[in-house]
């Protein structure tokens, strides 16, 4: 029987395959089924799939509100029946600096204070063995990593290994930064987020409305997926997730998705009323 | 020798046996022994000291029996009790034990002498007077009819007193009216002989608490790495789980007992959120906790018994997931906070737990979430708008323009200056007079606080104690930075950037001290 001929998508499974990758397909997929569903391919990556390891780059410390608020966003469509759990990951010298996580304030974001559990960590080295630790663990939907700094120990080579721990779990890393640098990394997306001017109120247009993200992809390798044409987005995070904001006509375009509230984990569903009828009749 | 003061006199607290050779007692002043015996090595007594090192001597004991006890009534150190029921025969019958045990410390020079009997004030005091007996329950009495009365355990004016009278051994006080002696020396002399003849019970208090549980392993040569340990530790825990397993339980707490060969004991324990016997996950556990020991494994000259204890037994069953449930990891979860708990600490790994206060940095406190306790259900009703990272300590702002009883117009936070464009606001916020105890009472001016003040307020001693909230735990900077503080307005603001700030005033406008601005959190 003839080898078929290998091309060159096939060898790039291979590699992907040695290399424990989640299968490439997968990349194309996601960006296949973003294309169909919204006439935006970058919305659709703010669902992205599970196992893969995010960058977020904020500007600035005193940006750090927005950085979480975003990765919150992005993290928050992962937790499933079967991964409840968000695990913070934070140097506890660098609180001062950034803050820490403020547990009535993630209801806006549709999560309870419990859901996100809080590691207060002291060195850099012990860190990297909890984010890899958590990663591990199947029932952690997310872990996310708040570095103000930039620590040596955290370069290409570690950033390899979270990946490759985050693909085999099928759990995704978020490393938020600070900075206007960028280091080599193998995370597969990168995103650069600066806070908007809220669009106000309703009623009041002088207070501050829905979180305003200006986001900016900055790396996209999901494979063979073509690049996303689009680079720029500017969105809200509403009670529906995050919705698209089109800022030269200053209107919404119609919401992503709706938001789905996590399951709890034994509630019964209840019968579809379709199930009862055919039962009467 | 030692010396110690009694009654304003240097006298001689302990001697050794070329000492009391030379003549000298205990008791004497240290300047007649001096004189007695020219050169002699005189030191001061430490008691605590001692009492420090002969317990950590007693622990190690705990090799021989689980239940050891220092005994404390005459000294607090130089007896160790040691209840060998059902222990004995590991080592061959009494006999053997006693000569094993007191021979492996007379082997390394302490000397030691040591007894069997049924009661702990007989063992007491055929090891002090009639050394290296086993005495069988029937010949108790009889044996220590002949002891002379100091082996009752009895105060020096007691025994002083019965000499006077002409009863010098155990037999005579026999037969004599109980009331009459108690009376005359007083009742610790009716109890001291009930316990030695065995009426009244003696309770002995065990140095370590006692495990049910437990896997131990003894090594023909002392073991030294820390490797060797784990990997014991791990077959320890194998053991351990096969015995809780057969019992359908599990522990929550274990604890890992080194016995060094010089006489010591390290401790190690750790922790599991919910109760396991999972051999991998316990050893796990404790590989992680030796990785923050650092400098404190000291192996001495080599461990040569290793015990695995377990503790906070609770039913664990074996468990079968149900194919309909649908498996929520909570186990996995559970596997994953005691692994980073043991590893970085309890206090490292927390969860947010809501608490029913509209304070802000009171409202959240940070609980280890391997012991998590029940939520509070009024502390979630109706959560406010909160800003989603709150700084542990706010950092006061200059504001640059300002309107009376309105948001900033121009601050200046971390040195950079910020215009702000939009805000929302105020959210006043108040102390909580249930805290402070005080509201009802008048007083000029009131006098608001944070509860972390309320007790330098406490003036009148007859007014009910504040209801005393433990701190917060782990944020321990999130103390009330001002102890004035009367009223807090809440500004929610957003400057040219859109980055969203918390921000707060102290203070009223028209009042003594002008308001003071600082930044509390993040928006997202």
């Amino acid at each position: 029987m003839p080898r078929p001929k290998p091309d060159l998508d096939g060898l790039r499974a291979q590699i992907a395959a040695l290399e424990r990758r989640p299968v490439l397909a997968d990349g194309a997929a996601l960006v296949a089924q973003g294309r169909q569903g919204e006439e935006n391919d970058l919305l659709g990556l703010l669902k992205a799939p599970p196992g893969l390891l995010h960058e977020v780059f904020a500007d600035e410390h005193r940006q750090s509100g927005a950085a979480l608020g975003f990765t919150l966003g992005l993290a928050r469509s992962l937790i499933a029946e079967n991964r409840q759990a968000l695990i913070y990951l934070q140097l506890s010298a660098e609180a001062q600096e950034i803050g820490l996580p403020y547990g009535i304030g993630f209801s806006r974001f549709g999560l309870t204070p419990d859901t996100l559990v809080i590691g207060r960590i002291g060195t850099v080295p012990e860190l990297l063995w909890t984010l890899e630790e958590s990663l591990a663990c199947r029932a952690v939907a997310g872990v996310i990593v708040d570095l103000a700094s930039h620590p040596k120990a955290l370069d290409f080579t570690a950033s390899r290994r979270i990946s490759m721990r985050a693909a085999a779990a099928g759990t995704s890393a978020f490393l938020i930064r600070y900075g206007t640098g960028r280091e080599a990394s193998a995370a597969r997306l990168r995103w650069h987020i600066k806070p908007g001017v809220s669009a106000g109120q309703p009623f009041d247009a002088s207070a501050p409305g829905h979180p305003r993200f200006a986001i900016e992809i900055e790396k996209l390798r999901l494979g063979q997926a073509r690049q996303s044409e689009q680079h720029h987005l500017i969105v809200d995070w509403t009670e529906n997730g995050f919705v698209s904001i089109d800022t030269r006509e200053q209107k919404q375009l119609r919401p992503h998705a709706p938001l789905r509230r996590p399951a709890a984990p034994s509630r019964p569903q209840p019968a579809a009323l379709g199930d009862r009828l055919s039962e009467a009749s | 020798m030692l010396w110690e003061k009694i009654k304003g006199g240097m006298r001689i607290a302990a001697l050794d046996h070329a000492a009391s050779r030379a003549g000298l007692s205990i008791g004497q002043n240290i300047s007649d022994a001096r004189a007695l015996v020219p050169g002699l090595l005189v030191l001061e007594h430490d008691a605590d000291f001692t009492a420090h090192v002969f317990s950590e001597f007693a622990d190690w004991h705990s090799n021989a029996s689980p239940i050891v006890a220092v005994h404390d009534t005459m000294a607090p150190y130089g007896d160790l009790i040691l209840d060998i029921t059902g222990v004995s025969h590991l080592f061959g019958g009494e006999e053997r034990m006693l000569s094993t045990l007191i021979g492996r410390l007379r082997a390394i020079g302490y000397r030691t002498e040591g007894a069997i009997a049924d009661t702990v004030g007989a063992a007491w005091a055929f090891a002090h007077f009639d050394p290296g007996r086993i005495v069988p329950e029937a010949e108790l009495e009889a044996s220590l009819a002949h002891l002379p009365v100091n082996a009752l355990r009895l105060s020096e004016a007691q025994v002083a007193g019965l000499n006077q009278m002409g009863l010098k051994t155990i037999g005579q006080l026999a037969g004599r009216d109980r009331k009459a002696l108690q009376a005359r020396f007083g009742a610790t002399l009716i109890l001291r002989l009930d316990q030695a003849l065995g009426g009244i019970e003696e309770r002995v208090t065990p140095r370590i608490p006692i495990a049910e549980y437990h896997a131990e392993r003894r090594f023909a040569e002392p073991i030294g790495y820390l490797d060797d340990v784990l990997m014991t530790v791990r077959d320890l825990a194998i053991q351990l789980g096969v015995r809780l397993g057969t019992q359908a339980l599990g522990a929550q707490s274990f604890h890992l007992f080194l016995y060094r060969v010089d006489h010591k004991v390290m401790t190690l324990s750790v922790n599991a959120g919910r109760a396991t016997r999972d051999p991998g996950h316990i050893a796990q556990l404790f590989v992680n906790r030796s990785e923050r020991l650092e400098g404190e494994y000291d192996a001495g000259f080599g461990i040569d018994m290793i015990r695995l204890a377990a503790g906070s037994l609770s039913p664990t069953a074996d468990v079968q997931v149900g194919a309909f449930e649908i498996d929520d990891g909570a186990e996995d979860l559970a596997r994953l906070y005691d692994r980073m708990t043991s590893r970085l600490g309890p206090l490292a790994v927390v969860r947010s737990k809501p608490v029913d206060t509209h304070i802000p940095e009171r409202a959240v406190r940070l609980e280890p979430v391997i012991a998590r306790t029940p939520d509070d259900p009024n502390a979630l009703l109706n959560p406010p708008l909160r800003p989603l990272r709150l700084l542990p300590t706010p950092e006061p702002v200059e504001v640059i323009a300002e309107v009376p009883h309105g948001p900033p117009l121009r601050m200046i936070w971390r040195r950079v200056s910020y215009r702000v464009l939009k805000a929302s606001g105020p959210e006043r916020i108040e102390a909580e007079w249930w805290r402070t105890g005080k509201r009802l009472a008048i007083l000029t001016p009131p006098v608001f606080g944070e509860a972390e003040i309320a007790p330098q307020d406490h003036t009148d001693p007859a007014k009910k104690p504040v209801r005393a909230e433990p701190p917060a735990q782990h944020v321990s900077t999130l103390e009330s930075f001002d102890p004035e503080t009367t009223v807090r307005d809440y500004y929610v603001v957003e400057d040219e950037g859109g980055r969203r700030f918390w921000v707060f005033r102290v203070g009223l406008y028209g009042a003594a001290s002008p308001p003071r601005w600082y930044l509390h959190g993040f928006f997202a």
